[in-house]
This record gives C-alpha cells, sequence and structure tokens, in this order.
C-alpha cells in the first residue's frame, strides 16, 4: 500500500436505480485537487449538468474528508459536504467537525457522492463488508438526535460503532436553511444542503470501517504536531467573562489597533469556546445588531450580559474536542426543560438569535440552540429570518393578524420561541420563514426586502461587514457567498501568512483603522490570499481555529508534504487552491451564476453609513474590492467570470 | 500489505475469532487466510496462534504471547490534550473518553474494555503528543 494520505477511490451512490459502485482516481487528480473541497469541486464540476435543479435528481451531495482527515496532524478533523446550493444556485459547501470525517478514510474513501432521488427513504450504510441503502421509513420524521440514537443502537447489537450524519425535519421538509447533523447537534449547516438530501430522500449515512489511514512520514507528521500542540498547550490565566466586554470597548475606542496574533484567539477559544465572543465582538462593532440597523450602542454592556462567557462556561458539564482537536472549543451544557442537555451554543447562534432579534433571554437561546440542532436547521439564517420578521413587524408591513397573533416585537423571546416552532413545523407564519429570508421577501412582499440582508440568496454571518471590510468582500465575491469562514482582514492577521508564502501583503504590527477601507488593490490581495489559504484548509479538513495559530505554528504545508510524500512549496499550494478556486468560481458560472449579483446588501455595506455605535460613518467600497478581487484570480475583473480557456488548462474542461 | 498464515495453521479459529474486521477466513480444522484487503495488520492473529503459523507483511514469525500478557495502553494525563484520535483508531473499540474530573473539563481516554484489548498500539501510533505508551498489564 502507497503511503500517501489518501485513499485513492471515491464511492458513487445512484439513488435512483440503488446501485453503488467504486471508482479509483489516479493520483494525478490528487496533485491537482488535493481533497476534500477541492476534489468536491472536481467531481461536481464535471458531472452536474450545467442547470441542474438543486433539488432534482442531477444534482449531486459528496462528503469528503480532508487530505490530512487521519494522517497524524492535529485540527484536520473536519468534513466537507457539497452540492449545487438550493438557496445561492450555485456552488455549495458546508463544513462540519465532530467524529465523523476520519470514518469516510476507515471505509475505504476520499469521498462519497450521491445522486438521483430515491422512491422512498432510505439511508446508505457502509462498512468493510456491506455497501447499501436500506429502508429509512422508521427514522422519517425523527429529529437529528433520536435519528443517531436509533442508528447506532442497531448498528451496536450487529458489533459495529459507527459514526453517523443524518437529516432532521427541516431536511426532510426541504427547508432551503436546512444542514446535516452528526454528533448529536453538530452542524454542516449554510449553503441549505440538508434540504439537498431531504430532496434526495436520504436521511442518512451511516459509517463504519477499519481501514487504516496512511502518511507518508508519520515521525515528520508527528513532529510538526508537537509545535502545534506546544502552542495550543500555552494558556496563561485569563479575564472574567464579563471583562471581555471592556477589551472589545478598548478596541471600538482606540483609532489604532496591534495586528492580532491569533494567539490570544486562542485563549479565549480555549477557555470558553467562541462564545468567549458574545460581549467583546458587539462592543468593537464585529456583531451586526437588530437586523443589522442597530448598533453597539443598542447591544450595550447590560443588554449582552445575560449572554457573556461566564454563563456558558457554568453550564458546561464536558467539553468536547473534534477529532484530532487538541482545543476542544466545543462543548455538553446541562439546561433544564424539555431538553436536558444540549451543545454549548456558538458564538453564531447567541449573536443571531440573541443581538439580531435584541433578545435578552440566554435561557431561550440555549432552547432554540437544541430546537434547531434537533430539527437540523441553520440557526444563522433562523436568526436572519427573525429579525426580518420582527423589522417587517415593527414596520407595520406585517400585522398580528399575518403572524396568527404573535406580537412580534423586538426582544420578545417568547413569541420568538413559538415562531421558531412553527419554522420547524412549516405551520402557520413560521412557513412563510421556513426557507430563509430570500424566499420571505418573495412570500411577503410590500416592500419587505428593504429590510433583507442577503448575499446572493444566503444570509450572512454575525460578524459585521462595516467593521472589517475584509468580511464585506469574503461575503460578496466567494462562490459560496455570506460565508464567514472564509475570510477576513482580522483572519489575515492571525494567518500570518506572509511569514512563509512569498509575495503576499504583509501586516505592519500597528496600524489605523481607517486604513482598512482605503486601498482596495491592497484589500483585494488580501482577500484573494485568505481565498486561496482558506481553500487549502478546506481542502485539507483543517479547522480555521487552528490557522489561527499562524503559519508558523500551524504547520499546514509541511503537513500536506509529510502525508503525501509531494515536495511543494508553500507558493505551490496556494497556485494549486487559486485553481481549486477558479473552479468553484467555473461551476457557478457553468451554472449561470452572475458573480455581480453576490454582492452583499447595502445596509451591510454602511450605506448609508451609520449614524453612531462603533460603525459610525463606516461604509464599504465594494466594487473597486470585488474588480480588484477577480483580477488576482485572473477572472474578468468587470463580470467576475474566468475565462474558459484558463479552466481548461486547468485540466478541468467540462 | 496484510499478515498471512502458513501451513502450519490447525484451523483453530482464535484468530478468526478476534480479528476485529473480520479478515480472517476458514473452516475449523482447516487452514485459513486473511483477506489482504480488510487486514489492517494488528497483529492479533500472530500472537494468538498456538502454532506460531502467522507471519507478519515482512515475512517474519509472529511470537506467540499468552493474552492476559499483552501489553495494554497507559495514559499519561499530564501529555493527553483529549483529541480522542486513540479512540478513533482503536480496531477493538476498547477505548472510550471518560468523565471529566475535578475542575478540568476535559474528557481524557480510558482503556474502557481491557479485556478486548488487541495490544496493537495503533492508539500509541496515533497519539500526536506521544502521551500513550503500552505497558504490561498491572504496571
Amino acid at each position: 500500500m502507497k503511503r500517501r494520505g489518501y485513499m485513492g477511490k471515491i464511492l458513487m451512490v445512484d439513488l435512483e436505480d440503488g446501485s453503488i459502485r467504486e471508482e479509483t482516481l489516479p493520483d494525478e487528480v490528487y496533485r491537482r485537487c488535493l481533497g476534500g473541497m477541492g476534489l468536491g469541486a472536481h467531481i461536481l464540476y464535471h458531472r452536474i449538468p450545467a442547470g441542474a435543479d438543486p433539488l432534482g435528481p442531477d444534482n449531486m451531495l459528496g462528503f469528503l474528508p480532508g487530505l490530512l482527515t487521519g494522517t497524524g496532524s492535529l485540527f484536520t478533523g473536519r468534513w466537507m459536504v457539497v452540492g449545487k446550493s438550493p438557496l445561492t444556485g450555485g456552488w455549495g459547501d458546508a463544513n462540519c467537525g465532530g467524529t465523523f470525517s476520519p470514518e469516510i478514510k476507515r471505509c475505504g474513501y476520499d469521498g462519497i457522492f450521491l445522486r438521483g432521488i430515491s422512491p422512498t427513504p432510505v439511508y446508505l450504510y457502509v462498512d468493510d463488508h456491506t455497501r447499501e441503502l436500506r429502508d429509512a421509513s422508521v427514522l422519517w420524521g425523527m429529529d437529528t438526535v433520536e435519528t443517531e440514537i436509533h442508528l447506532k443502537a442497531n448498528a451496536k447489537a450487529a458489533g459495529k460503532r459507527p459514526k453517523v450524519i443524518c437529516i432532521g425535519p427541516a431536511g426532510e421538509q426541504v427547508s432551503l436553511i436546512s444542514g446535516i447533523a452528526t454528533d448529536q447537534g453538530r452542524l454542516a449547516a449554510r449553503s441549505g444542503l440538508g434540504a439537498v438530501m431531504g430532496a434526495k430522500r436520504l436521511k442518512a449515512v451511516v459509517l463504519s470501517g477499519q481501514k487504516r489511514i496512511t502518511a507518508h512520514n508519520r515521525v515528520e507528521m508527528k513532529r510538526l504536531s508537537r509545535i502545534c500542540a506546544k502552542w495550543v498547550r500555552f494558556q496563561p490565566p485569563f479575564i472574567p467573562g464579563p471583562m471581555t466586554a471592556l477589551v472589545g470597548a478598548l478596541m471600538r475606542i482606540m483609532p489604532a489597533v496591534i495586528t492580532q496574533d491569533g494567539l490570544l484567539y486562542k485563549i479565549l477559544l480555549k477557555k470558553w469556546g467562541t462564545v468567549s465572543m458574545n460581549q467583546l465582538s458587539p462592543e468593537m462593532g464585529d456583531a451586526p445588531i437588530q437586523n443589522w440597523k442597530g448598533s453597539s450602542r443598542d447591544w450595550g454592556f447590560r443588554k449582552s450580559y445575560s449572554s457573556h462567557p461566564g454563563v456558558f462556561s457554568r453550564r458546561e458539564t464536558v467539553k468536547f474536542h473534534c477529532y484530532a482537536c487538541p482545543l476542544g472549543c466545543g462543548g455538553i451544557c446541562a439546561m433544564e426543560g424539555k431538553y436536558r442537555h444540549t451543545h454549548k451554543p456558538e458564538y453564531e447562534t447567541v449573536l443571531s438569535l440573541g443581538g439580531l432579534c435584541l433578545n435578552q433571554d440566554v435561557d431561550s437561546i440555549f432552547y432554540l440552540n437544541e430546537l434547531l440542532n434537533r430539527a437540523g436547521m441553520d440557526t444563522i439564517s433562523v436568526g436572519h429570518a427573525v429579525a426580518f420578521a420582527l423589522e417587517c413587524y415593527e414596520a407595520g408591513i406585517i400585522s398580528r393578524e399575518d403572524t396568527g397573533g404573535l406580537a412580534l416585537t423586538w426582544g420578545n423571546s417568547a413569541a420568538m420561541v413559538t415562531l421558531v416552532e412553527q419554522m420547524v413545523r412549516r405551520e402557520g407564519f413560521g412557513g412563510v420563514l421556513a426557507d430563509g429570508v430570500r424566499q420571505a421577501v418573495y412570500r411577503i412582499g410590500k416592500g419587505s426586502e428593504a429590510f433583507a440582508v442577503l448575499a446572493g440568496g444566503q444570509e450572512p454571518a454575525m460578524h459585521d461587514s462595516r467593521n472589517d471590510p475584509g468580511f464585506a468582500l469574503h461575503y460578496s465575491v466567494e462562490p459560496t457567498p455570506g460565508r464567514h469562514t472564509l475570510g477576513a482582514h482580522l483572519y489575515y492577521e492571525m494567518f500570518q501568512l506572509w511569514k512563509v508564502v512569498r509575495g503576499v501583503p504583509k501586516m505592519p504590527p500597528m496600524y489605523f483603522k481607517g486604513s482598512k477601507y482605503r486601498n482596495p488593490r491592497r484589500q483585494a490581495a488580501i482577500g484573494a490570499a485568505n481565498s486561496r489559504f482558506m481553500t487549502l484548509v478546506n481542502c485539507s479538513g483543517a479547522c480555521m481555529f487552528g490557522a489561527f495559530l499562524g503559519a508558523r505554528r500551524f504547520r499546514l504545508f509541511d503537513w500536506l508534504n509529510a502525508a503525501t510524500g509531494w515536495d511543494l512549496t508553500p507558493n505551490d499550494y496556494m497556485e494549486l487552491a487559486g485553481d481549486i478556486h477558479t473552479l468553484k468560481q467555473a461551476f457557478n458560472v457553468k451554472h449561470g451564476i452572475e458573480p455581480r449579483d453576490f454582492k452583499i446588501g447595502d445596509r451591510a455595506l454602511g450605506r448609508p453609513p451609520q449614524t453612531e455605535g462603533a460603525n459610525k460613518g463606516r461604509s464599504v467600497e465594494i466594487e473597486a474590492m470585488m474588480t480588484h478581487y477577480w483580477e488576482q484570480f485572473g477572472w474578468n475583473p468587470e463580470t467576475g467570470k474566468p475565462d474558459p480557456r484558463v479552466v481548461e488548462k486547468m485540466g478541468h474542461a467540462a | 500489505m496484510a499478515y498471512f498464515i502458513t501451513r502450519d495453521c490447525i484451523g483453530c479459529t482464535l484468530c478468526a475469532r478476534i480479528c476485529p474486521t473480520e479478515a480472517i477466513r476458514g473452516e475449523k480444522k482447516q487452514r485459513h487466510c486473511i483477506d489482504a484487503a480488510l487486514c489492517i495488520e494488528c497483529g492479533a492473529c500472530g500472537r494468538i496462534c498456538p502454532r506460531q503459523a502467522v507471519r507478519d507483511p515482512f515475512g517474519r514469525m509472529v511470537k506467540r504471547e499468552k493474552k492476559k500478557d499483552w501489553k495494554k495502553p497507559v495514559f499519561n494525563l499530564d501529555a493527553c490534550m483529549a483529541c480522542g484520535m486513540c479512540v478513533d483508531a482503536c480496531p477493538a473499540g476498547c477505548l472510550e473518553l471518560g468523565a471529566p474530573s475535578g475542575k478540568d473539563k476535559n474528557a481524557y481516554p480510558v482503556l474502557a474494555d481491557s479485556e478486548a484489548c488487541l495490544g496493537c498500539g495503533f492508539c500509541v501510533d496515533e497519539c500526536p503528543v506521544d502521551a500513550v505508551v503500552l505497558a504490561p498489564p498491572g504496571t
């Protein structure tokens, strides 16, 4: 057996006729596409016909581990789901941690791809001896936690210890904002790919493999991992939870900022997880408030205090580490009421169901977190849909009659809970919102589009693009728009790519905040480097939080060489990642997407600028940044479309 | 690369019963064989074989050991980072994440089913920070 980090095979499943077959891929494909997202882009670009209905039989769904998953590297346990997104109509992907990713490789595959629509609900079962579609009619209607428990219990009776991914009722009902769950509440939530799985009547994928995952040089892999582990272990005592708000306030007041070292963020993540930002972010202007029309003044210290990080750590009973993660930003929290425990809500969830709706009731956030995890629904999109409805109600566009008697006023947590429960069941006014903001605008009309904050049909994340123009850029130019995990100015500071990659912009030790809003060419160069690097991270199955440690501590390029036996430079890898990024953009163009249409809404760009708060007077000149960004990849600077000849040259001619 | 059963096999089925991937097939009292596509090279078949009829991928005879003497994993929790790689790598499923204790809320690996442990050392190979060692039982 070659020791090279990847398994060399993919599994192709046709849900229409029930056929399952293996395909062996040549090494050349891995050299060009790496794994994870890159391999997914390669397969989907070629095999989904132009104009395919995202919810139809021609769309494909792929589940992929990273190239580095299971090779002895750290932070590389994330799996990727890819497909044509029903939310954006273009390239869709979502990414999730947990323990599922290595199991794909242990079954012997670098990816599992499915096409077609099953006539009846099924789930895919794969182990070392068996590959089959099994009847899932008993599971249809169960939530994600019940489904996973049921499937694992069945497999345990047969002597197996499988890993499971599944959809909940939201995916079954083809909600366009549904995701795919694993480990009883971790979601690959974005791009609406749960709806694709539901439309295919695929309830779950159950894997139980025993194959060993190889690496070219395991000794070197371990050496690099020990370097990384040393920095993760560094954990000085830190301030109490509510004090993080003061750090945020200080960052808001200062006209200049010190270029951030990700080690500081790592300390926060290790202590509290992403909820460490619950007060810090709104104070510094990073969190959108009140459906993006509010500011840090509307969500001040007293209002955000109910969700300070200490509230979550007090309820946390055990930390949750994804596979190969030495950090453990996740956790399991105890709660009272209908559900006894839940995965610790993430920052995105807390702010989208909290500050975005001016909801101070943290108990309702815990409840909604578990409810949505079980339903398999994206909390970011749900928060946006609720905030959008609240603003429509306050503006008189919808009335109490329209909402079925719900008083959708800002911060009314009881009404919010009822509304989200309706969304999960597609009942009453919840049915209007169950497919996200864009569909809600179509259904409500009456000028409600003025309150919709969207990028290419997808709700953006809880990071204010007026505070960091890098977010505005990535929300608008990525083949998967509206995503916060693909780049930002702040991320670039923490990645510290200039220390290992030649020719990328170098950050000064300190800079004035205003400089981020000027020089679009430089901002675009930063954005392009971010996109390339995050593409590489997503091909490797790596976690962005690991990458935040900085390129000299999180040795991604060296790990890739040690795992595969290749001898590529960081610049070679960045170039490969650029090609994969181009392929995703070409996928969008093939499916009729006009890249300019992905530009995020004016409110998120500071048009008009806010008159108070942390982002007062800020607006982002996005058009110039988009043009320069497209130039960085050699795409048409006016349209954002790659030249078909470039794609052909890469060996990806359709 | 896989382990191999020689003609010395007497078909006692011990290897087939202990193999964690069900890679060994054969009738009772007949020579058994290993499916190379399924073998993960854990070596348990060789260590349990009463006739020392198993050879490793390099052709070396695998020495028999009494099962009660097989080495078991011992965890250095000061070095362990609770990443779960050892638990995932265990082909016998004998490792689990234990309950947190004291102020430390991390769940560290424990040998939950000592009887099922094959002493294969995969957990040792996988651990990125060398927090696992194999030691004779009782040490």
